[in-house]
């Protein structure tokens, strides 16, 4: 645990010296924007008419910017290794594999993490820029931010093996993107939506008590297998793959 | 017990079915400075990563410190600095902040960071990005990383590959001072004798993923020493009678080529010679530089 802590903290200091964290804010700024310009249809009771509007702030966010982020993670923690021979470096001192694994992968968490902090900081400042009335919901915020940042951690991990079989920094970007761009058509059907792991932020963030059409507004019980599952599959993949790569 | 630092047995790595590195057996003992000499694509590299754990052998094992390195891998790691191939940098991030990446890792004080800094000689350019670091630069970071953890043990992998001669000079120094200032044991890699002649105190030479010589630089010394060329009038005939006396030679080039003799064999060989009427005309010894017995090491067996 220990050297696990120390290797998180090497870690942290390789990214803060990254200009790639410039991108984090990008897409809760861009999301907090949609919701003070969104309009809710009027006359509904206000917790109905601020789900329409995080729903709306939740769409473009973990649709696509939300996964497509997590994979620019996955591969600027992986970077300056595959950039400077790090590998090596790395893998030459006293750590085991699995414990760099996870200090990346902690760290793709942790950002992710902040993130989504940020997205639900901003939805309960357009709640009350916009002057919505009643207290604000807390739990449907928490929900919807926790429940995002969950449903991307599977992503993170098939990411993160994906980023550590390649050298390239623009390849494990583009099997992300080819991944979530279906999204935009998956996530109107009920029959595969609940089952493609890129579309769960999606589905975890929309509120529960908002619209439902497609696979939106699906019990919960099924994403959390689906996001389960896929974290298991990609997670164990990726460190059996580390595991046996020769630096 | 024994007293090798680094220890493998019958060490093997196969890519694709072709052994690039072929029943290794290194022996390297404390304090020494080890030259692991060899041409390109010979293997030492392979065989380094082995003994980093940054590769599984295909066969055989490797003992460092006297323990399994698959079963003690990381108490053997926390004791060894290394330096494999081209130097590991984050270009990004200044000469210190690369070695504090490295010294969270390893959590040692850090005053080491000044003090490895110091002994490389990086000082004065430690607080720039290392992408704007001369190759030379790189590569004596790369050393003060691999000493950050006040190993017992140096692994570095060709480091004055790629440097020009001032700068091969001062990594030189740099590694000579290992052993007597650090108590440090040193294996270096190198392809070329030269490099490592004036550092070594034991070389083992590599190719085509075997080792075939393996002593110390004064053993390699000793055969390179002089073989003796005889010039005569009749030259088949007189080697014919020098070998029915027991000589060991062939013809060079129309002269007689005698291996290592001492004094009085030559003296005999004159003798005899002259005694069966043959015209002496040279009698001469040749040196063959360390370099060309290298070369001829490396060389037999044709291909690479
Ligand atoms: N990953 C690999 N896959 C296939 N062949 C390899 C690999 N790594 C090294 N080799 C081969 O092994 C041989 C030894 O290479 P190497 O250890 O790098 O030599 P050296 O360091 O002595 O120059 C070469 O023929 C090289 O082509
Ligand atoms: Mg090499």
């Amino acid at each position: 645990m220990r050297s696990f802590l120390r290797l998180l903290s090497a870690e942290r200091l390789k990214l803060a010296k990254s200009r790639f964290r410039w991108l984090l804010p990008a897409s809760p700024l861009l999301a907090a924007v949609v919701g003070l310009l969104s309009n809710p249809p009027a006359g509904a009771p206000p917790r109905v008419e601020f789900a329409v509007v995080l729903s709306g702030m939740s769409f473009l966010h973990a649709m696509l910017l939300l996964p497509i982020l997590t994979g620019i993670l996955a591969s600027v923690v992986c970077r300056y290794e595959h950039a400077g021979g790090g590998w090596k470096l790395l893998l030459s001192m006293p750590v085991t594999r699995p414990q760099l694994y996870a200090a990346k992968y902690a760290l793709i968490a942790l950002h992710l993490a902040a993130v989504q902090a940020l997205f639900g900081a901003l939805a309960a400042a357009v709640f009350y820029v916009r002057g919505f009335e009643g207290p604000l919901p807390w739990d449907m915020l928490l929900q919807s931010a926790a429940g995002g940042w969950i449903a991307s951690l599977p992503l993170a991990a098939l990411q993160l093996g994906v980023s550590l079989a390649w050298s390239s920094f623009a390849a494990p970007l583009a099997v992300n993107v080819v991944f979530t761009l279906p999204n935009i058509l998956i996530v109107n059907s009920a029959d595969v939506g609940p089952y493609y792991p890129w579309a769960q932020p999606l589905l975890a963030m929309v509120p529960r008590d908002g619209e439902t059409f497609g696979a939106l507004g699906l019990p919960l019980e099924s994403l959390t297998v689906t996001v389960l599952g896929s974290f298991i599959v990609f997670l164990a993949g990726g460190l059996l793959y580390f595991q046996r790569k020769d630096i | 017990m024994s007293e090798w630092i680094i220890q493998t047995k019958d060490l093997c790595k196969s890519y694709r079915g072709r052994l690039a590195v072929d029943h290794v057996n290194l022996n390297i003992a404390r304090g020494e400075i080890y030259g692991f000499l060899g041409p390109n694509g010979a293997g030492k590299t392979t065989t380094i990563r082995m003994l980093l754990g940054l590769i599984k052998p295909t066969r055989g094992s490797v003992e460092i410190f006297g323990k399994s390195l698959k079963r003690e891998k990381l108490h053997i790691l926390r004791k060894i600095g290394s330096l494999v191939e081209y130097p590991s940098y984050y270009g990004h991030l200044t000469a210190v902040e690369n070695l504090e990446a490295i010294r969270r890792i390893l959590d040692v004080p850090k005053t080491r960071i000044a003090q490895v800094l110091e002994t490389v000689g990086l000082t004065k350019d430690a607080k720039r990005p290392v992408k704007g670091f001369s190759l030379g630069m790189k590569q004596r970071l790369g050393i003060a990383a691999a000493l950050l953890g006040e190993p017992e043990m140096l692994i570095l992998d060709e480091p004055t590959n790629g440097l020009d001669p001032s700068g091969i000079l001062e990594i030189r120094e740099l590694i000579k001072a290992m052993p007597k200032q650090h108590g440090i044991t040193v294996l270096v890699s190198s392809h070329l004798l030269s490099e490592v002649e004036q550092m070594a105190s034991t070389v083992g030479i590599i190719r085509q993923g075997r080792m075939v010589f393996q002593d110390t630089i004064e053993s390699l010394r000793r055969q390179s020493e002089g073989s003796i060329s005889v010039a005569v009038s009749e030259p088949e005939e007189a080697l014919l009678a020098l070998l029915r006396m027991g000589f060991r030679g062939k013809l060079e080039n129309g002269r007689i080529a005698l291996e290592r003799t001492d004094d009085q064999s030559v003296a005999r060989i004159v003798k005899a010679l002259v005694e069966q009427n043959h015209a002496v005309y040279r009698v001469e010894e040749k040196r063959k530089s360390l370099e060309e017995l290298f070369l001829q090491i490396v060389g037999e067996g044709g291909g690479a």
